[in-house]
């Protein structure tokens, strides 16, 4: 847990950097598609376990920010005739302001009810975009958005997002080492401590919900830039247990576990999905499974797993 | 009731009623949601897929007695009991073992079964839209007291309101199980350090919460079309109804479902369009001013 | 203070740090009026607590147990970008090494013994660096040898760092050995506050204690 962590594994996130820099140069557009979208997914899981894991706080509905964050750069690309970039900004920060709004409405409340209403307010987000068909196109959602030049092309979306996806980890990551993430797990282990020693409880989870809303709008706006659409069930409720599913697979108590998490979801969704039209049993069963017996996730075993081998040494 | 209400016009007054007898579904299956949460303190997410398996075992024993009378009476006794057993099973093979983990995991644990369940509907029963007849003694309307027609199935779900109230009334207050699951409610250590089995209450408890989401599922299917994810949107409303009423609190949830109902039925009438968004404000508005719930909350 | 349980000590305790807000009454700190305020602002004023049951932050390590406290007094928890890692670094191992945790500082608080997590507990109220610290029955559970440690720990905040400390005890010759001033309660309230000898000599202080009825709490 201490900074060290870090520079021990430089070297291994610029290999990876570099690996995946040069995906668009060997692969086919599919998986480079495929790709862009794990990496979206991936930030959007790591910005929910920002507040879950590191901050204990049960945001059960992450998904509706991925979404504002998705509808609000798509909407403002189509109807403001201004610059397509500037909905890069818009869409995350409406996603930070609906996170503070929703936070400010249920932060008093004890953990699972804040949970239980955090679903519910956001599938209210979810239900007014679906019937506001004037303005978001309901249903059907939107299609077709325009982006500018530089990053409309595969390879173009490819590299924005993963610079982009890098940018906001790094910045995440810097996030939960700062005295401001020390905090935040204190709050996590020990509300009550907290605040004994002089940690304002309320407005610490506060902030960290507008952040994680805020990256979560990130994930949503580089969608649009990947797939060109957005759609309501971007903020149905089902999906964000999935976000959920992926931080606990991956494991949340490591900062990559959420993408690791997010990768594999990911992928068995693309294979399983092309072989049988019962996705959602196949999750339901890998998800029954992990919590069985693997609570701490993927990363958290092998980390556990190589532990004990030190210790055995 | 009327003297409640005479004052306003009786258009108003049967949609307020046609709004009431939806919201008898919403308490039934939100009592339930409510009291799995009260005693094993379990968000069962996999409540509204009970509520759509009852409604398709509706389907089917009502079709299996030939969709007449009868077939309704029987769904009306073996749907919910089918569910019933369903969750025996889900809780005995899986629940159990996990009541000392932490709520999330229980949470992400009936999301899961709440994609399985999904899942095999779409297996047992396909994709397709399914009806249930409203039987013979119910159809057609009555005339109210303004000479307003009324659906008769609706006054009938208005009648089981109040019955499954009381029942459920008896059954926590009056019975040994009920006295012991409300203690167990409290402190499940000492309910077990006194020689009771605590596992089994759990269990008898957990089934008796999902016969009731079985039993909205059969009350609700001859009045909407039976179909996938009808049990998406309602189990985001038993949510809110369990939030607003206090979480555990069976009277709770009674009075949630009708604070629920009456602000929906009234907001449509309002702001057709988006009156969906009524009930909502009116939890935000309760939990400001009472963060636990209207009544007392068993947590 | 002393008092037999159920006598009102750890609801002073909360009523004085926020916790709980008084009916009545007030909470005067170095001239301040202090009631009703929400718990991290009666911290700021320089008050820090530990509690009668461990309560320290399970999954951090030990280090990073007493930096969270050290940093919050410092009111760094709004900075986002600076790594921890490098902030309060000489302040936290002071207070490690004065209470004598220095040798287990990396490992995680959830590995330590009772005895361990009870210092860390003191460890954590002194990060904020307090004028005013309250120990709630900070040697209860320990074994013999760590009560010893654990009381001379307390004399020696008293002496060198100059803290007033407020503590409660069963333990009447603990509390006679190191007390300047006694109060002692009984059913939530004050029957008797003084010296050391005006305490021993007190009748009714005889009485809760050998004769009365809570006789056998003590």
């Amino acid at each position: 847990m201490n900074s060290s962590v870090f520079r021990g594994k430089l070297p291994w996130v610029i290999a990876a950097l570099v690996v995946l820099l040069c995906f668009p140069l060997f692969l086919d557009r599919f998986y480079v598609y495929l790709t862009a979208i794990i990496l979206l997914t991936g930030l959007c899981a790591t910005s929910l376990n920002f507040v879950l894991g590191y901050g204990g706080v049960f945001q059960f509905h992450h998904a509706v920010f991925y979404g504002v964050g998705a509808y609000g750069t798509a909407l403002m690309i189509i109807k403001s005739g201004l610059s397509p970039w500037l909905g890069f900004i818009v869409g995350p920060v409406a996603a930070a302001i609906v996170g503070l709004v929703i936070g400010v409405i249920c932060i008093r409340l004890s953990k699972l009810y804040f949970g239980m209403l955090q679903i519910s307010l956001g599938s209210l987000v979810w239900a007014i975009v679906y019937r506001w068909y004037s303005f978001t196109g309901g249903d059907d959602g939107i299609h077709g958005v325009p982006l500018p030049d530089i990053i409309s092309s595969s390879s173009g979306s490819y590299y924005f997002t993963l610079i982009v996806t890098a940018v906001s980890m790094f910045i995440l990551y810097r996030m939960i080492k700062s005295p401001f993430g020390s905090a935040l797990q204190g709050i996590r282990d020990n509300p009550v401590r907290s605040e004994m020693i002089g940690v304002n409880v309320r407005l610490q989870q506060l902030l960290a919900l507008t952040i994680a809303g805020f990256f979560g709008g990130v994930a949503g706006s580089l969608f649009v830039v990947v797939d060109n659409t957005v759609f309501p069930d971007m903020m149905f409720w089902t999906l964000s247990l999935e976000l959920i599913i992926m931080c606990l697979l991956g494991g949340w108590l490591s900062y990559l576990g959420p993408m690791v998490g997010a990768a594999v979801i990911v992928l068995l969704r693309t294979y399983v999905s092309g072989i049988t039209g019962y996705w959602a049993l196949v999750l339901g069963v890998i998800m029954m499974a992990v919590i069985f017996f693997l609570p701490n996730g993927v990363l958290g075993y092998l980390d556990r797993f190589v532990k004990k081998k030190a210790g055995n040494k | 009731m009327e003297s409640i209400f005479s004052f306003v016009s009786p258009g108003i007054f049967s949609q307020i009623l046609v709004g009431l007898s939806r919201t008898v579904i919403l308490f039934i299956v939100s009592s339930g949601l409510s009291l799995i949460l009260g005693v094993l303190r379990i968000p069962n997410v996999a409540h509204g897929s009970l509520y759509m398996i009852g409604a398709f075992m509706a389907y089917t024993v009502a079709h299996l007695f030939g969709g007449g009378n009868m077939g309704f009476w029987m769904a009306l006794v073996l749907a919910p009991l089918g569910v019933a057993a369903l969750s025996f099973v889900a809780e005995r093979s899986l629940f159990q073992f996990l009541y000392e983990r932490e709520h999330l995991m229980l949470l992400l644990l009936t999301f899961a079964m709440s994609l399985v369940f999904g899942d095999l509907v779409k297996l047992v029963w396909g994709a397709e839209y399914r009806s249930v007849p409203v039987p013979q003694v119910f159809q057609g309307y009555m005339n109210l007291f303004g000479g307003l027609p009324f659906p008769i199935y609706s006054f009938f779900l208005l009648v089981m309101g109040p019955i499954i109230a009381i029942l459920l009334w008896l059954l926590t207050n009056k019975t040994k199980i009920g006295k012991i699951s409300r203690a167990a409610a409290v402190d499940r250590e000492m309910v077990g350090a006194v020689g009771i089995n605590v596992s089994w209450v759990f269990a008898i408890v957990f089934v008796i919460g999902c016969l009731l989401a079985g039993l909205g599922g059969v009350l609700v299917a001859p009045t909407v079309s039976v179909t996938l994810g009808m049990d998406h949107t309602l189990i985001i409303e038993a949510f809110l109804i369990v939030i607003m009423g206090g979480l555990g609190n069976v009277w709770g949830a009674l009075l949630g479902a009708l604070i629920f109902g009456l602000t929906q039925s009234l907001g449509i009438l309002v702001w057709p369009k988006f009156g969906i968004v009524f009930p909502y404000l009116a939890v935000v508005v309760v939990l400001i001013f009472r963060p636990t719930g209207l009544l007392k909350s068993t947590w | 203070m002393l008092g037999p349980n159920g006598a009102g000590k750890t609801t002073l305790f909360n009523l004085i740090t926020g916790v709980l807000k008084p009916d009545s009454g007030k909470v005067v700190f170095k001239g301040e009026d202090i009631t009703g305020l929400p718990p991290y602002q009666v911290c700021r004023r320089g008050i820090s607590r530990s509690f009668q049951v461990v309560n320290v932050f399970p999954k951090l390590s030990v280090f990073e147990n007493v930096q969270v406290s050290v940093l919050s007094r410092q009111k760094r928890t709004w900075n986002l970008f600076t790594p921890s890692a490098k902030l309060a670094i000489a302040e936290t191992d002071r207070i490690l090494g004065d209470v004598g945790l220095m040798d287990i500082r990396d490992g995680t608080s959830a590995a330590l013994s009772h005895g361990e997590r009870k210092v860390l507990e003191i460890a954590i109220a002194l990060g904020g660096n307090p004028e005013f610290l309250i120990l709630d029955e900070p040697t209860a559970g320990m074994s013999p040898e760590e009560t010893t440690r654990c009381i001379d720990l307390i004399k020696q905040l008293k002496e060198r760092l100059g803290i007033t400390i407020l503590f409660c005890e069963h333990d009447m010759e603990i509390v006679f050995s190191i007390s300047d001033r006694i109060m002692v309660m009984v059913r939530g309230s004050t029957i008797i506050e003084g010296t050391c000898d005006d305490v021993r000599c007190c009748q009714e202080v005889q009485d809760a204690y050998l004769g009365g009825s809570d006789a056998c709490l003590m």
